[in-house]
């Protein structure tokens, strides 16, 4: 019988805003406990809320065995590893201080704006263990603000919103962006309709079509993907990863299975060709796929598919470089969907008008739309890190812009 | 027997929850258990702030809530401070699945239940992944306060949630279908349904065509409808976003019209299924609540803290979508009150446009959207092909205005996947539900 046992440590201390003044400081400690044993081709799961006893969860785990859920014994094998970074951002007694200052000084510089929602500090500790002598601990720290901003007298009850998230607080540059794109958004920009180069998070994209990287839907035939593995389906300059390394925030260096990617981002598309499908152990060697090591699962549950973040490789230097002359740049867009066809369309809540890199102004509610394999190929024009913030990403996609 | 202390507002949520999941995927066994989980969320107010803390150690949930008292500061004006004025002191218990838990079927028969539908995935060719999902939760929910608020009530939830992903050369569709209700036996004799629902999508599969863009009226099915009031009205209505800009109350004056005058939308947390809240996470009584009565802005949802910052009541809308987090502003079922047509009569004087059927998913800003799943043609007043669209979406207000026609048939819908979510908190189990409602444009892409 081959074993894991998996346990998760969540401490996080979270402030509410109301009107840009904290009123409620909430302190969590969670921590969860997992067993999986195999044996004969199934597996058996256990799972508990609270310091885990492992022998107790062990002879749970053995019990649901009988349940004969099929599940291959191909543990990972003996690897030691630590990724720990957790050093301190914020004092917690400092805390409420602390951002009670900034947000007054945000407050200052940003005055038509009112403020609300969360911030937060987080620590968390995982650790894997299996029988083949695997050993695998990531802990990590991380402050994350989330911010809902209404203008003044909009009427709205949510026009725009400011976050970031990362292992420092760096007020001076989140005030710098925070204060530039206050600026623009009492700007007016007009921008003709038509195609056009749009600026956004990748993940309002790739998050609504990541079904058809599914690994079973592949071999079923039901991915517009399918057959396509090893062909250069996208263009040259597409790289798309899950993002597990430990240097970006939230993120744990290993998935629920314990895989480790060699440089801690598998990949589904490398320049352009399709080299990855999500997998867990078991559609892997059902469908006879290579596993890509994304695997999710709850903490009493059977690994599942997951996908962790979102990572495309940086082509550009710059924003400017990335989007020379006018380009949208897509803040907020809710609400997007994708045909079974691949026609993908979304209305935009948020946008500002680039200029070679700068946020000119802000503009009128619109609507973008184009085809999936366009987007990511002959339209896709490439990727930039760290804007508008360190850590963050944005690609640009040449798309159809309509005034809604 | 927990000891509160004067000079400060306290109270304690307990949930008792246990839920089953059991997962088949592609007639293979993916997923089968039952998950039983007890935890509190405890909140100590000041009058200044409040400090909030979740534990599993329910035993000892008095260490926790000394804990919290020791980071506050006593206010011996705490009983007149405009948010505890309106907690409401509710002592009642409410427990109405006592003799129909989903706790007392055993996993087996769940199973048998699961099992007995899964063929009628197979009976299309075009489906090549067929999964099916058993899903319940069954929670017996505490609250006590230390204005002497002691109520018990109890939530459950069972139903079934199939995915079918259909392909057939180069057309591809996933396809699904899902029920969910209070009680086992709500779940019974689907087979006659399912299958007809299998069959649509497969036909929707092999005939529906793209959809020509453009703004076009268009007639929305009671769960379009349902989660169109969610997200475009019901969003709006939270009066937690309302309280930040001061201006806000001026743009939101109770009495303004917002909508067409046939459109009266309503919220209430009494309503049987998925949205089912009799008290709220703040120990408040649920109520029916208007949000729009005749195209007339009549309210708007509350907690106690959003209620004393407006000066108005409480609404029973405070809601956490577990022990993990405190209480804030959350919808309950949201649904669109009925008109007088039939759904025939709302179709017949319309020359071309569109009928959304199922939608996959949908949100509400100040643009709304809504991604269809099965829509169908309207030409000369009468349904016709199949077509795909991406999204419909529309201004809330300029939409609410262009309803121009309700059916007197009104459905409540309840699903067992998937939720609302609001910010950190999701998936929080919501009810919706409406008339078939005829809007005279829309833009459809």
């Amino acid at each position: 019988m081959e074993k894991e046992f998996i346990k998760d440590i969540e401490k996080s201390v979270t402030l509410n805003v109301t009107a840009g003044k904290i009123d409620s400081f909430r302190q969590i400690e969670k921590t969860r406990g997992t067993v999986r044993v195999y044996e004969n081709g199934f597996v058996g799961v256990a799972g508990c809320l609270g310091e885990p006893d492992e022998a107790a969860l062990t002879e749970k785990a053995k019990k649901a065995l009988a349940f004969q859920i099929p599940y291959p014994e191909k543990l990972e094998g003996a690897l030691e590893k630590e990724e720990i970074h957790e050093e301190e951002i914020i004092p917690v007694p400092e805390f409420v201080s602390r951002m009670q200052a900034f947000l007054d000084k945000l407050g200052e510089r940003c005055p038509n704006f009112a403020f609300s929602n969360k911030i937060r500090l987080t620590h968390k500790r995982t650790e894997y263990r299996n029988s083949k002598g695997r050993r695998l601990v990531s802990g990590e720290k991380r402050f994350s603000l989330e911010l809902i901003v209404q203008s003044r007298g909009s009427g709205n009850t949510f026009d725009t919103g400011l976050g970031w998230q990362g292992n420092h607080f760096d007020e001076e540059a989140l005030l710098e962006q925070f204060g530039k794109e206050y600026d623009a958004f009492y700007q007016p920009a007009e921008l003709p309709a038509g195609r056009l180069p749009v600026v956004m998070d990748p993940i309002y994209l790739l998050g609504r079509t990541l079904q058809l990287f599914v690994g079973d839907l592949y071999v079923a035939g039901a991915s517009l993907l399918s057959g396509k593995l090893g062909e250069q389906v996208f263009s040259d300059k597409l790289t798309v990863k899950d993002d597990l390394h430990p240097a970006t925030a939230g993120a744990c260096f290993f998935d629920a299975e314990g895989c480790v990617a060699a440089d801690y981002r598998p990949a589904l598309v490398e320049k352009g060709v399709l080299k990855g499908l999500l997998t867990n152990k078991k559609t892997a060697e059902q469908y006879g796929l290579p596993n890509l090591g994304t695997a999710d699962a709850s903490y009493d549950g059977v690994p599942d598919l997951g996908f962790h973040g979102l990572y495309l490789d940086p082509t550009a230097k710059s924003l400017k470089e990335l989007v020379p002359g006018q380009a949208v740049y897509v803040v907020l867009s809710e609400g997007g969907n994708a045909t079974p066809e691949g026609h993908f369309a979304a209305p935009v809540q948020m946008a500002y008008l680039l200029e070679d890199g700068e946020l000119k102004g802000r503009l009128p509610q619109i609507s973008i739309s184009g085809d999936f394999f366009d987007m990511l190929g002959q339209d896709y024009l490439g990727t930039v890190r760290d804007e508008p913030l360190e850590g963050g990403s944005l690609s640009a996609f040449m798309m159809q812009v309509e005034p809604v | 027997m927990i000891q509160f202390r004067n000079d400060f507002y306290a109270d304690i949520r307990i949930e008792d929850r246990e839920t089953t999941r059991i997962s088949y995927k592609a007639g293979g066994l993916e997923e089968m258990k039952n998950r039983a989980e007890k935890q509190a969320f405890l909140r100590v107010y000041d009058g200044k702030l409040w400090y909030y803390a979740s534990t599993t150690n329910v035993e000892h949930v008095q260490e926790t809530l000394d804990g919290l008292y020791a980071a506050a500061t006593p206010n011996p004006a705490i009983l007149v401070d405009p948010i505890v004025r309106r907690f409401e002191k509710n002592r009642d218990s409410l427990l109405q699945f006592k003799d129909c838990s989903v706790r007392d079927i055993s996993l087996e028969k769940k199973q048998e239940l699961l099992l007995s539908y899964l063929p009628l995935l197979k009976e299309e060719e075009c489906i090549k992944l067929p999964q099916g999902n058993y899903l319940d939760r069954s929670s017996l929910f505490t609250f006590l306060s230390s204005l002497g608020a002691d109520i018990q009530y109890d939530y459950q939830t069972c139903g079934l949630a199939f995915g079918f992903d259909m392909a057939e050369g180069e057309k591809k569709f996933s396809g699904s279908w899902q029920k969910g209700g209070p009680r086992f036996e709500d779940i019974a004799g689907l087979e006659a349904e399912i299958r007809g629902s299998v069959q649509e999508q497969a036909d929707f599969l092999r005939q529906s065509v793209p959809v020509e863009p453009g703004k076009y009226p268009v007639v929305l099915s009671p769960e379009a409808a349902g989660v169109f009031a969610h997200e475009s009205f019901g969003h709006k209505s939270e009066a937690d976003l309302m309280i930040s800009d001061e201006t806000m109350q001026e743009e939101w004056q109770l009495g303004k019209t917002v909508g067409s005058p046939i459109l009266s939308i309503a919220e209430w947390g009494d309503v049987p299924g998925s949205g089912y809240v009799p008290y709220d996470d703040e120990g408040t009584k649920a109520r029916k609540n208007y949000l729009i009565k005749d195209g007339k802005l009549a309210g708007r949802l509350h907690s106690a803290m959003t209620a004393a910052a407006l000066e108005e009541e409480v609404t029973g809308n405070a809601r956490a979508v577990s022990c993990d987090f405190e209480p804030i502003v959350r919808m309950t079922t949201t649904y669109i009150e009925g008109g007088e047509l039939s759904f025939e009569e709302l179709i017949a004087p319309i020359k071309k446009g569109y009928f959304i059927k199922t939608i996959s998913h949908g949100s509400g800003m100040s643009t709304f959207t809504i991604a269809p799943s099965v829509a169908y043609e309207i030409l000369e007043g009468k349904l016709g092909r199949p077509v795909q669209i991406s999204v419909i979406s529309g201004s809330v207000f300029e939409t609410l205005s262009l309803i121009d026609g309700l059916s007197r048939e009104v459905e409540f819908l309840s699903f067992v996947t998937g939720g609302c979510g609001k910010m950190e908190q999701y998936p929080l189990p919501v009810g919706f539900g409406g008339p078939y409602v005829r809007v005279s444009e829309m833009n459809v892409q």
